[in-house]
């Protein structure tokens, strides 16, 4: 089940990242090196390079036309939707920050918006959607830029209580948005089980969040 | 002032995921947007399906995919997206306001893809009482103004709030200015009593 593995670090985390980052020079994995590398394809694609986009194209179309399959486009349109996304990462690289997030989380994010952007046609603009675009990130105050390091560590803390096992319900369940029958199938388990790990996982989440509040 | 109450952790995952209905998750966008706390949680998702989305089988896009979207590039300038800095309230498109009690109105958001779920903005006067209802399907609301209170506890401006179909509830404003509130409900409201039935179905809400 190694495809439903999660990496145990987390994008976005701004400052955890910079030190992390010196931490894992020691024990570069396969999934260190294609991170880096599509944060690095994605700074040159910032800068105009068209090389660094095709790269970046071929490894990331195809999935990102996946995923909106799954969400429920038509064959037609997630082909459609998924180049408008992709015209749309050449566009905004300029914003990308990798301090931030994940090259393939801020891709997620790009295709993501123009699914809903489909569906809703009302197009009210939300300001927090784009992770670069942080509202608060505008003349950050001491005690903001603070508040989000301690956010930002502790998504990373909440992502950490989830076993490999929850990860992986809460995957399937949100990202791929099965049916919990379908995912009780898939992992040969039994409904009950995957209802009640699906639970635990979002009960998990919701105490360590409700520390804070 | 932070918000008090937020959408549970099951809703927000679904949002991130892209896989709420829209009129849903506007709803909880409004709340998202001032929420500081729900910001950083939606980053979490967010981060497990870029990984997702990372280690996904890739679907095979058109031959010509690559260089249909190389041939746009050129006729793309980049953009650093402009913020609309206005309050939500105000960026809403909204149908015109009908007042259905004294003190009450409720103004539809124009949302054509969603001829099943209602999104509508619903503004009690200090003081005001609304009807006593029942839910038949799933609401979520997000305050945008002004404060209410009903058996569940005090929502203030920001605040979010679920109900499933087994909630009947009696919402009374709080504090002195109007209580304005940004609903999507899946099916009709239920409300008790003849005089509020008949406001609701005026309301077409």
């Amino acid at each position: 089940m190694r495809a439903f593995a999660l990496h145990g670090d987390v994008p976005g985390a701004g400052p955890m990242l910079r030190s992390g980052r010196a931490a894992r020079i020691g024990r570069v994995s396969r999934v260190d090196d294609s991170r880096a590398e599509d944060e690095a394809l994605l700074l040159r694609v910032a800068q105009g390079d068209r090389a660094a986009f095709a790269s970046l194209f071929g490894k990331y179309a195809g999935r990102v036309k996946g995923y909106l399959v799954r969400l429920g486009a038509g064959a037609a349109a997630a082909e459609d939707l998924a180049q408008d996304a992709m015209v749309s990462v050449w566009r905004r690289a300029g914003s990308y920050d990798p301090t931030k997030a994940k090259a393939s989380t801020w891709i997620f994010v790009i295709a993501r918006n123009a699914w809903i952007d489909k569906l809703r046609r009302e197009k009210v603009e939300l300001a927090y959607r784009e992770i670069a675009d942080e509202p608060m990130e505008h003349e950050e105050a001491p005690d903001a830029a603070a508040e989000r390091v301690q956010t930002e560590g502790r998504m990373a803390e909440a992502l950490k209580l989830l076993s490999e096992e929850q990860k992986q319900v809460v995957r399937l369940a949100f990202f791929e948005d099965r049916p919990h029958s379908e995912i009780a199938e898939r992992l040969t388990l039994p409904l009950g089980t995957v209802k009640s790990r699906l639970r635990l996982a979002l009960i998990k989440l919701r105490s360590h969040w409700e520390q804070y509040t | 002032m932070k918000p008090l109450h937020h959408p549970s952790p099951d809703i927000l995952a679904a949002y991130a995921s892209g896989t709420l209905e829209p009129g849903f998750g506007l709803v909880v966008g409004a709340h998202v947007e001032g929420c500081a706390e729900c910001r950083a949680r939606l980053r979490t998702f967010e981060a497990v399906s870029g990984a997702a989305l990372e280690d996904a089988t890739p679907t095979a896009v058109a031959d010509d995919a690559l260089s249909r979207v190389m041939a746009r590039l050129d006729a793309t300038a980049s953009v650093q997206p402009k913020t609309d800095t206005r309050p939500l309230l105000e960026r809403l498109p909204l149908k015109p306001k009908k007042w259905v009690a004294p003190g009450v109105w409720v103004a539809a958001v124009d949302t054509p893809h969603a001829p099943e779920n209602r999104v509508y903005l619903l503004s009690v006067a200090a003081g005001g009482l609304t009807a006593r209802h029942e839910h038949e399907g799933r609401e979520f609301c997000t305050v945008l103004k002004g404060a209410y209170r009903d058996e569940l506890g005090l929502f203030a401006a920001g605040d979010f709030a679920a109900a499933e179909g087994e909630l009947n509830h009696q919402p009374r404003v709080e504090g002195d200015e109007e209580c304005v509130c940004l609903f999507a409900t899946e099916g009709r409201l239920k409300p008790q009593g003849f005089l509020a039935r008949m406001v609701f179905a005026y309301a077409n809400v």
